[in-house]
């Protein structure tokens, strides 16, 4: 097995080629001379059908619409696939996955393919960042597979394995207001107002993994070995009840299914990650917790606790007698400036001293999904990744 | 007889077209002139709501750019912070830069005066200004300066002071400490009395010298743990209660006043009046307060804009409807059962 494997994690950023079309805006030459510097770096089978395409730059038929989402499914593949070089000796992520270019994003995707929702708006998440919400107002029900069609085409094209990440159910009920829940265990008496509104997440989260779980099973029948439960959620509600209910979600969710499962997650409250503890533990079939760290950490080299404050957390899984693996986002997603690769090596080094785990089971990831990040910024966010990984590789012999 | 107010208690949601603004301003696709009327256009609606509910203390819903977060404009403007990284703000899907304490912390009291909309204040509004508490700005800082959290109070606290002088200087009428620390303890133990007691002097340290009237109000969480004591060891003239996560039953007799945090401002399910009036009605027996205002539980902009108005048009009819006279007897009766 490979020492300190590399993954990303969800997202890559969409192309103005890939957005444009969707919102009846015309390409511009930019949009144009970005396929092809793309298509070109990454070496893009067939890319040359894409610059026919968009050369028309607008009105583009149904038939070209899949056509341009295939190929930004393709230039997603490439750019994991190509990750590193000029940086690392064996560029390449070792997971890879299509950069939810087929998705509208990790939440809408999914409750736009449910029933029982309604968008009801944008909310702020902080600074200028919204996510369309979206309020449950009757029982969810599975209505299609909102990922088959990406998947087909990615097993189709990858080189490399794939992971597949799915957004799971306690991130959806979390960012989804609760209205119909909320409603229906108002009229609960004789319930403490905290004990209420805990019931009515916890049943909206249990009938939601009952559909991700069939979603799920639909892309193991089509030959997926490897899911990535998204749970950015996870730290959301931080009572024990809630905590306990993560665990419990990951495993109705799971239950019956043969794969191999990890689950992300990040940006947790001040407190940092031990909030998790040690229910966490109880999802039985995760087999790598992958978070973020690196935007807590500081741009110094050094193996030692005060330049990598921002790993201070992983002791817990040592703590805790985890021995199973772990993905250490070694890169903050929300900002283009970026570490030295020689720091981002450091943060890989100092992970496994305070894990104790052995390389192997120490995966290197950015912190999140880079869909915020311009195209330019995120390939030099992989490149990190892989590179940090390779110098970290030879260090540690 | 009781005085029913409506008042907001934090950010407002921004609405539809400030938020294409924003996003069009961060794409270069308008300039700064632009999105600033945006911004204006979407404050100026939210105060006329306000005025058409009743609400005496106005807020702008810190709808302009230095209110990206609770803290933003402390940890950008005062001396000795910095904002650091982002995490999660308590119980929800929003987050805020951490405010680092790199040195002693101080203001010239000219930081919040820029960031108020003071042309309501010129206009004869009642402006309310929102901050963070001591105890929450302590708890979620990163200290690496004072090296106690008492300390860290106080001295934000004096920071404060300035900055309350020259906003009540400049018309404000009313600051409300947001205190959502307190009361979201979780796995922690409650504040002991004496921490309680320490909390009321830092706050009574950022009101010295000024005629600002205050609030109180902690949310997010149960203050059962607190009461009655919250009421005593708070010097402000009302303090808040958290009712979507405080059981009535906790409270008892203040002389102070209330801030009922009655609409849940985490989901758009719109609560029946009549069950609310009642409610009141209760707050109002077990505390004989002669003030209650009529609040979301926390900030509105947790819920999309149409929603959060509506949640404030509601506490504005349920405004009315209290001072229409007592609720029905079948909802009294319900209420005597459920006691």
């Amino acid at each position: 097995m490979k020492a300190f494997p590399t993954q990303e994690i969800g997202s890559l950023p969409k192309f103005g080629w890939r957005t444009k079309p969707f919102r009846q805006m015309a390409l511009t030459d930019d949009d144009l001379d970005s396929a092809k510097r793309w298509g070109d770096l990454l070496q893009v089978e067939g890319r040359t059908d894409l610059y026919r395409t968009l050369s028309k730059r607008y009105s583009f038929t149904d038939e070209e619409k899949r056509a341009i989402v295939d190929y930004s499914l393709l230039y997603a593949i490439r750019m994991c696939e190509t990750a590193g070089r000029g940086l690392a000796k064996e560029p390449g992520l070792d997971l890879v996955w299509s950069g939810e270019q087929a998705r509208t994003e990790m939440y809408e995707t999914p409750v736009s393919n449910i029933r029982g929702f309604e968008f009801v708006g944008r909310v702020r998440s902080f600074d200028n960042k919204y996510w369309r919400m979206a309020s449950i107002r009757s029982d969810p029900k599975y209505k299609e597979n909102y990922h088959l069609q990406e998947l087909l085409f990615s097993e189709k094209h990858a080189k490399r394995k794939l992971k597949v990440p799915v957004t799971d159910a306690i991130t959806i009920m979390a960012w989804s207001d609760n209205n119909y829940y909320t409603g229906k265990w108002a009229k609960k008496a004789g319930l403490p107002p905290a004990k209420r509104g805990f019931s009515a997440r916890r049943e909206f989260t249990l009938e939601l993994a009952n559909i991700i779980r069939r979603v799920i099973r639909e892309l193991i029948e089509e030959g997926v070995e490897e899911v990535q439960i998204d749970i950015p959620a996870a730290t959301q509600y931080q009572t024990e009840d809630d905590i306990k209910l993560v665990a419990e979600s990951f495993n109705e969710t799971t239950k019956g299914l043969d794969a191999t499962f990890s689950v992300h997650s990040c940006f947790p409250p001040n407190t940092g990650y031990g909030i998790l503890f040690p229910h966490l533990l109880e999802m039985k079939k995760c087999e790598r917790f992958s978070f973020e760290y690196g935007n807590r950490d500081t741009f110094e080299r050094g193996l030692d606790a005060k330049a990598r404050v921002g790993f201070e957390d992983l002791k817990l899984f040592k703590e805790y007698g985890f021995k199973k693996q772990l993905g250490v986002g070694v890169i903050h997603i929300h900002t283009d400036t970026v570490p030295s690769v020689e720091v981002v090596r450091d943060r890989v080094l100092y992970s496994a001293k305070v894990t104790d785990l052995p390389p192997e089971n120490l995966y290197v990831n950015p912190d999140c999904g880079l869909r915020t990040r311009r195209p330019e910024i995120a390939q030099k966010m992989l490149d990190l990744v892989v590179g940090g990984a390779e110098l970290a590789r030879r260090k540690s012999g | 007889m009781t005085e029913y107010q409506v008042s907001l208690t934090g950010l407002h949601a921004r609405n539809e077209r400030t938020i294409q603004a924003t996003q069009d301003w961060e794409r270069s696709r308008i300039n700064e002139v632009t999105l600033k009327e945006s911004f204006d256009k979407d404050c100026e609606s939210l105060v006329e709501l306000q005025r058409r509910v009743g609400a005496k203390y106005i807020t702008d819903g810190q709808m302009t750019f230095a209110w990206q977060d609770l803290f933003r404009p402390i940890s950008s403007g005062f001396e000795g912070l910095e904002p650091g990284p982002m995490v999660r703000w308590f119980n929800t899907n929003t987050f805020f830069y951490t405010p680092i304490v790199k040195g002693a912390i101080s203001s010239d009291g000219n930081v919040l005066s820029k960031v108020i909309q003071r042309r309501f204040v010129d206009h004869g509004s009642s402006l309310k200004i929102i901050l963070p508490d001591p105890l929450t700005f302590a708890e979620l800082a990163e200290d690496r300066h004072y090296g106690s959290k008492e300390k860290l109070q106080f001295a934000y606290t004096d920071a404060l002071r300035e900055e309350l002088r020259a906003l009540s200087s400049l018309g404000v009428k009313y600051v409300q400490f947001s205190a959502p620390s307190l009361v979201y303890r979780l796995k922690q133990k409650p504040f002991t009395r004496g921490g309680l007691g320490q909390l009321g002097e830092a706050v009574r340290n950022a009101l010295k010298g000024t005629s600002l009237r205050s609030g109180f109000y902690p949310f997010f969480g149960d203050s059962s743990p607190y009461l009655p004591e919250l009421f005593d060891s708070i010097p402000t003239d009302e303090v808040g209660i958290d009712l979507t996560q405080t059981d009535d039953s906790s409270l008892s007799s203040t002389s102070k006043g209330i801030i009922a945090g009655l609409a849940d401002s985490r989901t758009t399910y719109l609560e029946d009046l009549e069950s609310l009036a009642t409610r009141v009605e209760d707050v109002v027996e077990r505390t004989g307060t002669k003030t209650l205002t009529l609040s979301p539980s926390a900030d509105l902009r947790y819920i999309p804009r149409v929603s959060a108005d509506e949640k404030l048009e509601l506490l504005g009819r349920l405004r009315a409807r209290l001072s229409r006279g007592s609720a029905s007897p079948k909802a009294r009766a319900s209420r005597r059962r459920a006691k």
